[in-house]
């Protein structure tokens, strides 16, 4: 353990002021999964991702490329094999058991045996803390599922029980915000409509936000960045500042300047897919 | 319509086969084509709708339920907590799931001489239908505790659950279903527990009705106190498994 491949600066503290309002640092980060048989699957190769505070940062990629290996970095879920991954100054898992964190995840993960008022109020419950009804009821509004606090998931469609899923992760007001393609499953339309109500919820929440996407107009309809991941060891290949004002409504994704964006992130995905 | 068709074919398959070996239990019986220990099963039912037999069933039966019952509540209490344990403090699994293996592979007649002095003759029937049930609801219990899909962990993990949290709101619910297919499994094996451990000198129940009309050669009685045991078990099994039906449908 004495000497690894990089000279880090033992315990980056106090160091510099960017990286002290970085919300997530992830700086070098290789992850490679044993898959038995002395065979090993690299699936990140140095990373480096820096998302400001009350940035929204999307990551898109072709599927395998990695890009849910970050986000499970960032959550503390998983731990990078080398390299350094920070989260408010932090180990990601601090954030956690301070109850700071809010996830997203691709399949739902709702309890199927809890309605959605009770699934909303899962992490006030975990957290020790008394739920706050005013609260719940607001995100339940907020995410358009007045009506149906009482149903359970498999009562409702695959849009909703997202939007459960979402207000779940938006409950304790938390510093950091990730979504795992919380709309993969969804239909075109259905999605374009969770896309704008997610930025509807962004704008009046404001949370540092990292959202994985393998979707062009998804990622620069919410994103105020986009990285693009390339896959098989996943690596991030491009950085891209997203300057259309907000609300994104029509009058942006219907641009000339939103498509030609559309179409050049498009291609370097293309290009990573052939890589 | 669909539907609805085939399920009644089921119970129309279902009822048909039920005739055919009562009737075919009868013939048997009637013509003595398995020798004179296979009555026709109308003179059992003669036997058991005489008061005598019936009153003589009916208190032996309560014995057996009773016995049963307590050896269910018990076996089912103890392997539900082991179970737990057994997940709370992973370093408890391994020694729990061997120690269960090994007191389930030790046949019931080996066990027989230790309990009768150590718990006594009244008890060991309620200890064998324990040690019955124990050991299915053990492996059930464990199957379901780790039956929680990895994104629902996740999601705990992520908003910094507290384990005790994690237990009552993740893992419990979540074996609910297993609980109760659990308890399916069990209710038979608990009755069948029971009536053998009276075979080791219970003063009363249906084992001991079992092993004292085989050796007087009481046939009628023999197979009344056999039928007894299999109703209870049949309505034991009933009864759990629209439980569970319930449970499935409610958990998951």
């Amino acid at each position: 353990m004495s000497h690894m491949l990089t000279a880090t600066a033992p315990v980056s503290a106090p160091e510099s002021d960017a990286a002290a309002r970085a919300a997530v640092s992830i700086r070098g980060a290789d992850k490679s999964f044993t898959l038995g048989r002395g065979r090993t699957l690299q699936a990140l190769d140095a990373v480096d991702i820096e998302v400001e505070e009350g940035e929204f940062v999307a990551i898109i990629g072709p599927s395998g490329c990695g890009k849910s290996t970050v986000l499970r970095l960032a959550a503390g879920l998983d731990t990078a094999t080398h390299g350094d991954v920070e989260v408010f100054g932090a180990d990601p898992k601090v954030l956690a058991s301070q109850h700071r964190l809010g996830v997203a995840f691709q399949e739902h993960a709702l309890l199927p045996w809890a309605s959605v008022r009770s699934n909303i109020a899962l992490p006030y419950k975990v957290s020790g803390r008394t739920v706050d009804d005013a609260r719940v009821d607001g995100l339940i509004e907020l995410v358009g599922l007045k009506g149906f606090e009482k149903a359970r998931p498999k009562q409702l469609s695959g849009g909703m029980r997202q939007r459960v899923s979402i207000a779940r992760a938006l409950a304790l007001s938390p510093d950091l915000l990730l979504l795992d393609e919380p709309f993969g499953a969804l239909d075109a339309v259905t999605r374009r409509r969770m896309n704008s109500e997610l930025a509807r919820i962004w704008g009046e929440e404001k949370i540092t936000t990292i959202l994985v996407t393998h979707d062009v107009d998804e990622a620069l309809i919410l994103a105020d960045r986009v990285i693009v991941m390339t896959g098989r060891p996943g690596r991030v290949r491009t950085v891209k500042k997203i300057d259309f004002g907000r609300p994104r409504d029509h009058s942006v994704t219907r641009s000339p300047e939103f498509h030609d964006l559309v179409d050049e992130l498009t291609s370097l995905l293309d290009e990573s897919d052939e890589a | 319509m669909r539907p609805a068709t085939r399920a009644s074919t089921k119970v129309l398959y279902g009822v048909a086969g039920t005739i055919l070996l009562i009737l075919l239990a009868e013939l048997i019986g009637q013509f003595q084509l398995a020798g004179r220990a296979w009555p026709p099963l109308t003179d059992v039912l003669a036997y058991v709708s005489e008061p005598n037999g019936a009153s003589l069933l009916w208190r032996n039966s309560l014995v057996t339920l009773t016995a049963a019952a307590q050896g269910f509540v018990l076996g089912v209490v103890v392997s539900v907590l082991g179970a737990a344990l057994a997940l709370v403090v992973p370093l408890l699994r391994p020694g729990f799931d061997r120690f269960a293996a090994i007191l389930h592979a030790v046949p019931t007649i080996a066990l027989a001489p230790l309990l009768i002095t150590t718990v006594g003759r009244e008890d060991t029937p309620m200890v064998i239908a324990a040690l019955s049930v124990g050991f299915v609801m053990f492996v059930t219990m464990t199957s379901g505790f780790a039956n929680v899909p990895p994104a629902q962990e996740d999601v705990f993990t992520v908003f910094g659950s507290r384990r005790s949290q994690r237990l009552l709101r993740l893992e419990i619910p979540r074996a609910v279903p297993a609980f109760f297919d659990g308890l399916t499994l069990c209710a038979p094996a608990a009755i069948l527990g029971a009536t053998i451990g009276e075979w080791f000198g219970a003063p009363m129940g249906l084992g001991l009705l079992l092993v004292s009309s085989m050796q007087n050669y009481q046939m009628a009685l023999l197979w009344s106190a056999a039928l007894a045991a299999t109703i209870m078990s049949l309505a034991a099994y009933l009864v759990f498994i629209q439980l569970q039906r319930l449970a499935a449908r409610r958990f998951a």
